[in-house]
């Protein structure tokens, strides 16, 4: 006997579109978030991912589309009905209260007994780590503290989900790369089922289970995150997540790529890519090598060595190819000295599995 | 540290504050000294308004205090709180309308609202007592006729201000109150107009001073035995300029700045008052 649990997604997103007059900012969208499960919307500033949360948050109506909480359609319910919980990137706490007061907000709403409150705010705080400082304003609390009061806020009314608008673009270097492990490490434990929306690729790559990479009011791939880094499915995800070498050409008759610079490839083509398409060829700088010599097979692009940049863990190496297409190697420094000097006749070369066809898009 | 900053500065540019204090000093001359000068006065033995003062006396005082000034001096106080609740409570929505959204008259609307800030007053009273009298309602020129003309010349004030808190509102606040499941009213109640209090306060204590220091308006609207004390003030003035009358400007003066004085300790006027723009 076969038994199948198909769980109801905690969060469902059908076709969701928000226009504002003539311009569309959220171009149909499909998303499940399953029970406890932490996506990422990631993409560049006016992709349409804030404004999805806003309307998952019910702050506006989608033009189109339905959403579901649990079940429940909750397109014309408004946000107080919603039972989901916000953490804004400028955290909006409420400025003449406690950082307590301010957690304990969304319980009085609810009508919950003051001596239940007491405890729940107590150990809202605690689990971000501010027990003690309930009783200080957000203005005499650093950056990285309001911070945690607002996840705080948020988490303590138990919501169906959770929803963080950036909410660590207002932190320094060190402090915004301690809240990302702290805040997944939270989601993971309450198992509280968390939408989190950042332009940052990777807050998106260290916290989330699934990515949602958006363009243009559209989730262009979809997957874990290692889906998105080793396979991106677009030109837009290969170039937005991490870096890329890319060459634009078209597959010829010997299924090779040609460049308009006339740089043959010779990647095998996928069967589903026809003769004469317009497709990129996809390689991670970090997973291609300087060779002195032409490697016997993989990929293998002939080129002069024009520039070597010194990053500390690592070096980069610019290629000019033949026909004038340019190409980077990103090589861990091992204390040696560079290899190749600039001026060097190269071969930057790759194993094809490394390799990447992508379909150009019309 | 700050003070060494600050000395170092005030011997590098000698110059504009020299320039500085002058206009200071200039600004306190005749700002106080007419408050000085009618309190001296008040204080004559003799019949005259001599400054500085002959004698001592209280007996200008002791007429101060008579009903003939002091029924007009409480009718002004019960006249500027109505206008300044009045006009604070019609302020509040219409502030959140003007600046929360576009519609069409929007603009006509706020010409209409502070249109009477750039009317002479004058003309406001002028016009309100012959609408009174053109609608027949000449049984309500008085307290009434008063009362409305102060709240259609206060609530500019009312408006400007609760705009203005209403700008500094940090954004967002609304959206995360209603994510935490409060109504409309709730967080209204509970989040913008603390928020926003200061600005509602301001209001109200701008209003109620612009009615209790009005004359221009209410020389039109008042009638005997509801007489505004400036009107009343205005009409002794015939009169000539009797020591009573400085100790009843003497009263008139205190009062509103006792009031801004409780305000600013019981609520805090800072943000409007000093341009501050500490928020709590």
């Amino acid at each position: 006997m076969e038994i199948t649990v198909v769980a109801e997604p905690a969060l469902r997103l059908v076709g969701i579109e928000k226009h504002y007059g003539p311009t569309v900012a959220v171009a149909g969208i499909d998303l499940d978030v399953i029970e406890g499960e932490f996506v990422t919307l990631l993409g560049p500033s006016g992709c349409g991912k804030t404004t999805t949360l806003g309307l998952i948050a019910g702050f506006f109506h989608p033009t189109a589309g339905e959403i579901y909480l649990k079940g429940r359609p909750v397109v014309d319910l408004p946000s107080f009905q919603r039972d989901i919980g916000v953490v804004f990137q400028d955290y909006a706490l409420f400025p003449h209260m406690t950082a307590a007061e301010n957690v304990a907000f969304g319980l009085r709403m609810r009508k919950v007994p003051p001596a239940e409150i007491a405890k729940r705010v107590a150990d809202a705080l605690d689990l971000v780590q501010l027990a003690g400082l309930g009783e200080r304003r957000p203005l005499q609390m650093s950056g990285g503290q309001r911070q945690r009061v607002a996840l705080a806020r948020a988490l303590v009314i138990n919501p169906t989900v959770l929803l963080l608008d950036e909410p660590l673009s207002n932190l320094d270097l060190k402090l915004r790369e301690e809240m990302r492990v702290e805040i997944a490490s939270i989601q993971r434990r309450l198992g509280i089922t968390t939408v989190f929306v950042t332009h940052d690729q990777s807050e998106a790559l260290v916290m989330s289970n699934r990515i949602a990479v958006m363009n243009a009011g559209r989730i262009e791939q979809i997957g874990d995150p290692s889906d998105i880094y080793e396979r991106p499915a677009t030109r837009f995800v290969a170039e937005f997540i991490g870096r890329m070498n890319l060459f634009s050409g078209q597959v010829t008759a010997a299924r090779t790529v040609k460049t308009a610079r006339g740089l043959e490839i010779g990647v095998p083509v996928p069967q589903e890519i026809a003769a004469g398409a317009a497709v990129h060829v996809a390689v991670r700088p970090e997973r291609t090598h300087l060779l002195r010599d032409k490697p016997a097979d993989g990929l293998a692009l002939r080129g002069t060595l024009r520039q070597v940049l010194y990053l500390g863990p690592t070096r980069e190496f610019h290629v000019e190819l033949e026909g004038g297409e340019r190409g980077f190697v990103e090589a861990p420094n091992d204390g040696a000295a560079p290899p190749f000097e600039p001026g060097a006749s190269v071969w930057l070369a790759a194993p094809f599995a490394n390799c990447r066809v992508l379909p150009a898009r019309t | 540290m700050a003070t060494r900053f600050l000395s170092a500065r005030w011997r590098a540019n000698d110059g504009p504050w020299a320039l500085l204090r002058a206009v200071v000093i200039f600004v306190y001359v005749f700002s106080l000294g007419p408050i000085l000068i009618t309190a001296a006065v008040s204080f004559n033995q003799t019949n005259r308004s001599f400054f500085p003062p002959r004698g001592f006396s209280l007996r200008w005082w002791e007429r101060a205090f008579a009903p003939e000034w002091i029924d007009p001096l409480l009718f002004s106080l019960k006249l500027g709180s109505l206008t300044a609740l009045l006009a604070t409570l019609l302020a509040l929505p219409l502030a959140f309308a003007l600046y929360r959204y576009r519609f069409a008259g929007r603009n006509a609307l706020i010409a209409l609202t502070l249109g009477p800030l750039m009317l002479p007053t004058l003309v406001t009273g002028v016009g309100l007592l012959q609408l009174f009298q053109y609608l027949g309602w000449r049984e309500y020129i008085g307290f009434t006729a008063l009362l409305v003309g102060h709240v259609v010349i206060c609530m500019p004030f009312a408006v400007r201000t609760v705009s203005i808190s209403l700008q500094t509102l940090p954004p967002n606040v609304e959206l995360a109150a209603a994510s935490l499941g409060a109504t409309r009213w709730l967080a209204m109640r509970h989040v913008v107009l603390p928020l926003i209090k200061s600005g509602v306060v301001a209001g109200a204590v701008f209003a109620f001073i612009h009615s209790f220091t009005d004359v221009n308006l209410s020389i039109f609207l008042a009638r005997p035995g509801e007489v505004p004390i400036t009107v009343k003030i205005l009409g002794f003035l015939e009169f000539g300029f009797a020591p009573t009358l400085a100790a009843v400007s003497v009263i008139t003066l205190l009062l509103p700045l006792i009031l801004v004085a409780i305000v600013e300790r019981v609520s805090g006027l800072g943000d409007f008052i000093y341009g501050d723009h500490r928020r709590g």
